[in-house]
């Protein structure tokens, strides 16, 4: 029988979101990809048509406004496009020390990383009740475990996540519709990030993992109905060791394990090419 | 006209120099070794000593040029020291775009990889398609790296043009143990030759001369900030090597070695390089480079630039006849 539900994906043009989707379409789902405007967006729903088979839907958008949200869902609405899942992936990453970041900037990953969840959540109840069983997928984080500094407002945004994920599962059991949230540790989602866990310690270079070997973990888990998914075994072992040690040798180990991380926000992305001389910096910083 | 090419002793940089430098063009190129083998000798070629590392050393070599074919870099999956990539690579690229931005260049060629785009999944790639898996080899990261900075440069006011090159083979100078035209020589000179298993696997080859032609029309015709494919045919292993048997009438052994063998043999390679510091031929990144399909499609090139790939049978003729001939070893 064809598929004519879709999954919509947000945050799909790059990184894990990009893997996502073409998990997603091996798997012979339509998608909806909602990014940033940009050629990227439609050049990856083009590659996907043509080497899936599937039908994908792009729409350009910078979910960091409500009346963004509420224009995607309209615009899906109106195309009549029956979504049964939904993948919260869309948000605002950083690393840096709380006085390094700037009003506007925590404002965007709030908006982004929380209210864009939520709204988006809340749009789409209607039509993942219709077209149940339905599917969601947060986006939550391994830091939300952890107290990590340099992460404290995107640790808080995660932890959001994770709270209203697993509270807002057992609401919606009855509605034939599963929710869960997946938390991963470090990614190699863009150029940024890959370049500085290149240069971070042992430990945190283990636990890195590529957003196409998470992704296949991600859906398989939402299928199964999973309510928290944590991919990878070094990331499990993490959250092991922190149920047994004490809080004092964990807040020296975190202490150690973060000191010689360098700040950087996703932000800083379009600024893609750094040198080698300031990698060098980023080693020695 | 005076043009400067930077990896002229490198296999696509040496024919490139011939070529332009027969067209009766005034060839700079900028060489780290005056005495290397591999120059290539020509009456309009002239040698300037530098390093694109250093960037003091490309100024004597770009002056008064008005194109450069920037075709130097480190290649490879593998080196004891990773930073070399990026200081060659991306540095290197770096300081040659500043030098032709300043020294007032109105064109600049770009020698990237197909490497960038990465493996297939169904149809064959073209210039937009996105990566579905992330870069696991400094090699084709820092190609990466630096096409970002070309296509930056289009915005700082430089003429950039980026070609993307497959396998490439045919007449020339042997730069690298595990070339195409290495691979073939072995095979015809009646060599065992292993090849991976699934023998369809399918991968793109282009020929030296249609890639030099390629990067002169590129030049003349290429859009500023665009890239360009510069492929040849898709074509699976097996075929591949019945065509070249067929052609060259070699009796070598031709063995498909599944996955999992050829993984064996690079942890031996590896343990063999942890106790006698030998430089492995095979590591198990570079397996899975191996192991998977590599389509691409010129058609943007042929279209835009009038590109003309040579046919492969004619394309292998002549390469099996330049093998056969020369003392390729």
């Amino acid at each position: 029988m064809l598929n004519t539900k879709y999954t919509l994906i947000t945050g799909a043009s790059e990184g894990f979101g990009k893997a996502l989707a073409l998990e997603c379409a091996s798997r012979k789902m339509n998608l909806i990809l909602v990014a940033l405007p940009g050629p990227e967006l439609y050049y990856l729903a083009n590659f996907i048509e043509r080497n899936y088979k599937v039908d994908v839907v792009a729409i350009e958008k910078d979910l960091s406004t409500e009346e963004s949200c509420i224009e995607v869902f309209d615009q899906v609405s109106k195309m009549d496009l029956a979504v049964n899942m939904l993948i919260n992936n869309a948000g605002l990453g950083s690393t840096m020390l709380f006085s390094e970041g700037n009003m506007a900037f925590y404002q965007k990953q709030i908006k982004l990383n929380i209210v864009a969840t939520t709204l988006l959540t809340h749009l789409f109840l209607g039509m993942l009740k219709a077209n149940g069983p339905s599917y969601i997928l947060n986006v939550g984080s391994l830091c939300s475990y952890f107290f990590l500094p340099k992460k404290q407002v995107y640790g808080a945004t995660k932890s959001f996540i994770y709270f209203f994920s697993k509270s807002l599962r057992g609401e919606l059991k009855k509605d034939d519709i599963s929710i869960s949230v997946i938390c991963p540790g470090s990614m190699n989602t863009n150029i940024s990030v890959t370049l500085l866990l290149k240069t971070s310690s042992w430990l945190s270079r283990l636990s890195v993992m590529n957003p196409e070997d998470v992704a296949p973990i991600a859906i398989t888990g939402l299928l199964r109905h999973k309510e928290v998914i944590i991919p990878g075994w070094v990331n499990k072992i993490f959250l092991f060791m922190d149920t047994l040690l004490p809080a004092s040798i964990k807040k020296m180990l975190i202490g150690n394990q973060m000191k010689d991380i360098k700040s950087v926000t996703a932000i800083g992305l379009k600024q893609q090419t750094v040198l080698f001389s300031e990698k060098q910096n980023l080693r020695t910083a | 006209m005076k043009i400067l090419i930077t990896g002229a002793t490198g296999y696509v940089g040496h024919q490139l120099a011939l070529t332009l430098a027969n067209q009766g063009n005034c060839v700079h190129i900028l060489v780290r070794n005056p005495f290397s083998k591999n120059i290539p000798l020509h009456k309009n070629i002239h040698v300037f000593t530098g390093d694109i590392t250093e960037r003091s050393t490309i100024k004597a070599a770009i002056t008064g040029c008005m194109q450069v074919y920037h075709t130097a870099a480190i290649i490879g999956l593998w080196t004891k020291d990773p930073s070399v990539f990026y200081k060659i690579n991306v540095d290197g690229t770096n300081n040659v775009l500043a030098e032709a931005l300043e020294s007032g260049v109105k064109k600049f060629v770009f020698t990237s990889s197909c490497g960038v785009l990465g493996p297939t999944v169904l149809r064959p790639k073209n210039e937009n398609d996105p990566r579905t898996t992330s870069f696991d080899n400094e090699y084709e990261f820092t190609k990466f790296l630096a096409e970002n900075l070309v296509k930056e440069y289009v915005h700082k006011g430089l003429f950039t043009v980026i070609v993307s090159l497959s396998k490439v083979y045919g007449p020339g100078i042997k730069t690298h143990p595990i070339s195409v035209n290495s691979v073939i020589n072995n095979f015809i000179k009646g060599k065992l030759t292993i090849i991976p298993r699934p023998g369809n696997l399918t991968t793109n080859y282009c020929f030296i001369d249609d890639v030099v032609e390629g990067h002169i029309l590129a030049m003349a015709k290429g859009i500023g900030g665009e890239k360009y494919i510069l492929g040849g045919e898709n074509i699976s292993y097996v075929d591949l090597f019945k065509t070249i048997r067929s052609l060259s009438g070699t009796k070598a052994r031709l063995i498909q070695a599944p996955k999992p063998m050829v993984q064996i043999w690079a942890i031996l390679q590896w343990l063999q390089y942890k106790i006698t510091n030998k430089a492995p031929v095979a590591t198990a990144k570079g397996i899975k480079h191996i192991f998977c399909n590599k389509t691409f499609s010129s058609g943007k090139a042929i279209r835009q630039l009038g590109y003309h790939p040579t046919p492969l049978q004619d394309a292998l003729k002549q390469t099996i006849q330049f093998l056969k001939t020369q003392q390729y070893a």
